[in-house]
């Protein structure tokens, strides 16, 4: 198979990945090609048949394969290629990639900047130290939502959900819908891990109980899963005893946590945040290594899909001009760095002179009046509270960045009451 | 299945009877292996250390003794014509103070009237000096350069395979229920199973954590087996370099302690407890066991960190009360042959356990059975292709080859549908054998995203619905049904 030169490749046609292939095309980029490694294009929104997407971008309530079908269309039009089937099995440090499909074989695609947009994946049950045996019928949320959206089978009959990240919310919702019992969701911590919102819809809607600091230990069954014991933890989050209790149940879904998928971005040399899982940005979504740009889920996990394709057009523009070699150039380096109640957040270093959106996560919930605010004195907003499940937005003026004497070489982040 | 006629009937598809099966297909015998599960390895051969002991562990005298450094050397030879995944890593036994030295010092001498090559004393300057994260505590180790880690999974397979290369069939969830004797009690004249008799002059007890009940049917009580449960974890391989050897604890009575160890496909493994429970399938991890792993594989090597653990697991030792392994041929019932309480270490071991068994049978059962060499024996094997691990130019030639082999379906181990499809086509026959054949779902992700795609490639392959496929065998169903199917059925 030949290989292949291009101005900029994106690594996955997630919503991430295709926003990026449309805006590195519209800022001009000739060649742009989106590698997935699945048959269809889309992303894990291809499972993704609930409403709650587009609300922002194109102010309507769409499902995930209709909002992807929007921008799947749009890229076409703009002139973007894409290679489905297609692994990117390894990355070297200038971004180049060695690629395999089975209609070409192994081939080398080399690019004048490449995109990361791999998304993340979902954290499985030995990462969580439940003990127990290993029957059938334990599955991560988003397996147990492929199987029942798009490959039409059951997981189970009675379920019980571990975590209350978004897909076990959503998918509460769905197996009820099915047919099958859901004997409530469980959640460690003493807050919910989803949006508020699918708290209501998914759950209170449908009479789902949901347990705060409670957590499953142990795991029963040796062909199929039987039950599970459930227990309270304390505030270490440690087991209390006598708080045990058996729930049978034939299906146990895992909705506790996303990990960025940065095996490639490792191999390549890029630098890791220890704390996010994703690459080090600058605000221009530009890895440690220059022509390496990030969006999307693999750099931090954004609570909706619409945010996750807006930055993607915004790192697909910055690679074309990086391609082009019309990047502005860097004129300083402020760190920026999170507070007591912030530790995830993107980007983590500012560069230019323009204006800068930061995101980032509260560790706790304050659940009244508080502000979020970016020191020295740069940013403040008043908010009625702030939750780990709903990310925040903090936007910052380039001409107060620009203003910023020179020994201030750092911003923290933080939230408090007020 | 009808009534069958073999010359020797092995129970037990582990690393005892797989080895053994490999032996016997040299010579022209009709030999039948049968086990209860679904895929093979399972037992104490899927879930242990995987750890090819150097054999300085055991008293000079014992079977043990005997059998650990004749075995390692054997692997050594093998695991190029039988492609199974080797790495020779060596191993150190770890001491903290001075009665730990002295321990040493013990082992040392030990190692080397077992004739063990090449072990040493170091000190623990010199340890971190090779091994930077070796704790500041360890004050001595023991050296020994021909430990070694192993694919077990694969080696199981490989000495099955190559067997049924040669004619030995394999019979699985095929259970033991009766030893057939004949009349007066004196000769074995086969087994009964739940799939019907398999007739045969010679049968050997290669039943690990059963091979006590199985002895019994021969009216055998000499020896008892007390499961003993070790727990582990296995960790990322991205910290799978924090260690470049295997890794022991000074030994104490209960057994050989924590132990942390690279795995031969660069995952770090640490365990096992050492619990005797009298479940003998029970594998099921416990949160003091795991608590137990993380403390002891800490004492070792403090930084490993407990967010990069993937899975945990258990498996059940065939732990013998008679603390040596029980190889023997019974005088009555003439024709029953024990390869029984094959404990640590028993996965070294059993290569020259099988070569002496052999010899022992020639010996000692050649009314029963004749040993002719087969002319036919092919010594060799191919395991599928272990994609990850070819070099670019091969993985090219395999993709151009076969478009199946470009086509990705295991992200976290890059196992191709290819590989899957091979070991399909060679016996397996749920998600678990597909994982032990290539590892898909053995990654990080343990699955996540694979596991539709591997059920939806075993059903096609089979030709059966999805629902049908099992997770390992038995009531192990992956799905339970169809979408809408309950509304209809009103199951609600």
């Amino acid at each position: 198979m030949a290989d292949m030169q291009v101005d900029v490749a994106i690594i996955g046609a997630g919503p991430a990945g295709v926003a990026a292939g449309i805006g590195a095309r519209e800022a001009g980029a000739e060649d742009v090609l989106v590698l997935e490694r699945d048959w269809d294009l889309g992303g894990i929104l291809q499972q993704c048949i609930h409403p709650g997407f587009g609300l922002h971008a194109f102010k309507e309530e769409l499902t995930g394969p209709e909002y992807m079908h929007r921008w799947i269309e749009r890229a076409h039009k703009a002139g973007v290629a894409f290679l489905t089937n297609s692994m990117v099995f390894k990355m070297e440090s200038d971004g180049s990639l060695w690629v395999m499909n089975p209609e070409k074989g192994v081939f080398h695609v080399t690019a004048k900047a490449t995109v990361l947009a791999m998304g993340c994946r979902e954290r499985p049950l030995g990462a969580i130290n439940v003990p127990g045996s290993r029957p059938s019928g334990i599955f991560t949320a988003g397996t147990a939502q492929r199987f029942v959206n798009m490959e039409g089978y059951m997981p189970g009959h009675r379920t019980v959900i571990l975590g209350s990240g978004d897909i076990g919310l959503i998918m509460a919702r769905r197996l009820v819908w099915e047919g099958a019992r859901v004997e409530g969701v469980f959640e460690l911590m003493p807050w919910a891990g989803g949006l508020r919102r699918n708290i209501a819809q998914c759950l209170n809607d449908y009479g789902i109980p949901f347990y705060l600091s409670q957590t499953v230990i142990q795991v029963h069954g040796r062909d199929r899963l039987e039950g599970v014991t459930v227990a309270g933890v304390d505030e270490k989050r440690r087991p209390v005893a006598g708080t045990e209790r058996y729930i049978a149940c034939d299906c146990l879904l895992l909705a506790v946590g996303l990990i960025p998928e940065n095996e490639l971005s490792r191999m390549a040399g890029v630098d890791i945040h220890a704390a996010t899982g994703g690459p080090v940005l600058n605000e221009f979504y530009q890895t440690s290594r220059p022509s390496i740009f990030a969006a999307g889920n693999v750099v931090i996990v954004y609570d909706l899909a619409d945010w996750v394709s807006q930055e993607g057009v915004a790192a697909g523009r910055n690679a074309a001009l990086y391609a082009a070699g019309i990047l502005e150039k860097p004129v300083r380096r402020i760190e920026v760095r999170g507070g007591r109640n912030v530790r995830l957040f993107s980007p983590q270093n500012i560069v230019g002179s323009g204006d800068v959106t930061v995101y980032f996560r509260v560790l706790r919930p304050i659940e009244k009046r508080c502000r979020i605010f970016a020191e020295p004195g740069l940013f403040e907003r008043r908010q009625r509270y702030v939750r780990p499940g709903e990310m925040n937005e903090i936007h910052l003026k380039g001409a107060a960045l620009q203003a910023l004497p020179e020994t201030v070489t750092t911003i923290t982040l933080d939230a408090e009451e007020v | 299945m009808t009534d069958k006629t073999f010359d020797i009937v092995i129970v037990g598809a582990g690393i005892v009877g797989a080895t053994l099966a490999r032996e016997l297909s040299a010579y022209s015998l009709r030999v039948a292996v049968i086990d209860k599960a679904s895929d093979i390895p399972s037992g104490a051969s899927r879930a242990n250390s995987a750890m090819i002991h150097a054999g300085y562990d055991d008293q000079p005298g014992t079977i043990k003794a005997d059998f650990c450094p004749i075995g390692n050397r054997l692997y050594h030879e093998l695991a190029a014509p039988l492609d199974f995944t080797l790495k020779e890593c060596g191993s150190y036994v770890c001491g903290f103070d001075d009665d730990d030295r002295i321990h040493l010092e013990k082992l040392l001498e030990q190692g080397r009237a077992n004739r063990v090559p090449g072990l040493e004393i170091i000190s623990g300057e010199t340890l971190r000096r090779r091994e930077p994260y070796a704790s500041g505590d360890i004050t001595h180790a023991l050296r020994a350069p021909t430990g070694a880690v192993i694919n077990n999974f694969e080696a199981v397979l490989a000495f099955i395979d190559n067997a049924q290369q040669n004619g030995v069939e394999l019979f699985l969830e095929t259970e033991l229920k009766d030893l057939l004797l004949s009349a007066d009690g004196a000769e074995v004249v086969g087994v009964a199973t739940n799939r019907g008799r398999l007739f045969a002059p010679v049968v050997v007890n290669a039943a690990g954590v059963y091979s006590d009940l199985v002895a019994r049917m021969a009216g055998d009580d000499s020896f008892f087996i007390r499961p003993t449960r070790g727990e582990y974890y296995i960790m990322d391989k991205r910290i799978g370099s924090l260690v470049n050897s295997f890794f022991f604890a000074c030994p104490t009575p209960k057994g050989k302690g924590i132990t942390v160890a690279p795995t031969a496909e660069n995952n770090l493994l640490i365990g096992p407890t050492s619990i005797v429970q009298p479940g003998r399938d029970d594998t099921s991890t416990t949160a003091d066991g795991l608590a137990e792993v993380i403390d002891g594989a800490r004492r070792l090597i403090p930084s490993i960190p407990l967010n990069m653990a993937i899975t945990a697991f258990s498996g059940l030792r065939a732990n013998p009360d008679t603390k040596d392994f029980i190889v023997n041929v019974l005088e009555r019932p003439l024709g029953f042959v024990n390869a029984a309480g094959i404990k640590s270490p028993g996965f070294t071991s059993a290569p020259a356990i099988a070569c002496h068994l052999v010899e022992l049978m020639k010996d000692r059962l050649a009314k029963r059975i004749s040993f002719i060499p087969d002319p036919t024996f092919i010594p060799e094997r191919k395991h599928t292709p272990r994609f990850e691990m070819l070099s670019l130019e091969e993985k090219r030639r395999l993709a151009e080859a076969d478009p199946r082999y470009a086509q990705i379906v295991c992200r976290c181990e890059m196992v191709t549908e290819g590989q899957i499809v091979e070991a399909i086509t060679r016996g397996a026959r749920t998600v678990a054998a597909v994982k032990i054949w290539t590892r898909a779902g053995a990654g990080r992700c343990q699955g996540g995203f694979c596991g539709p795609r591997v059920v939806d490639i075993l059903a096609r392959e089979l030709g059966v619905s999805c629902e049908e496929i099992t997770r390992h065998g038995g009531h192990s169903r992956y799905l339970v049904g169809k979408t809408k199917d309950y509304w209809f059925r009103g199951e609600n």
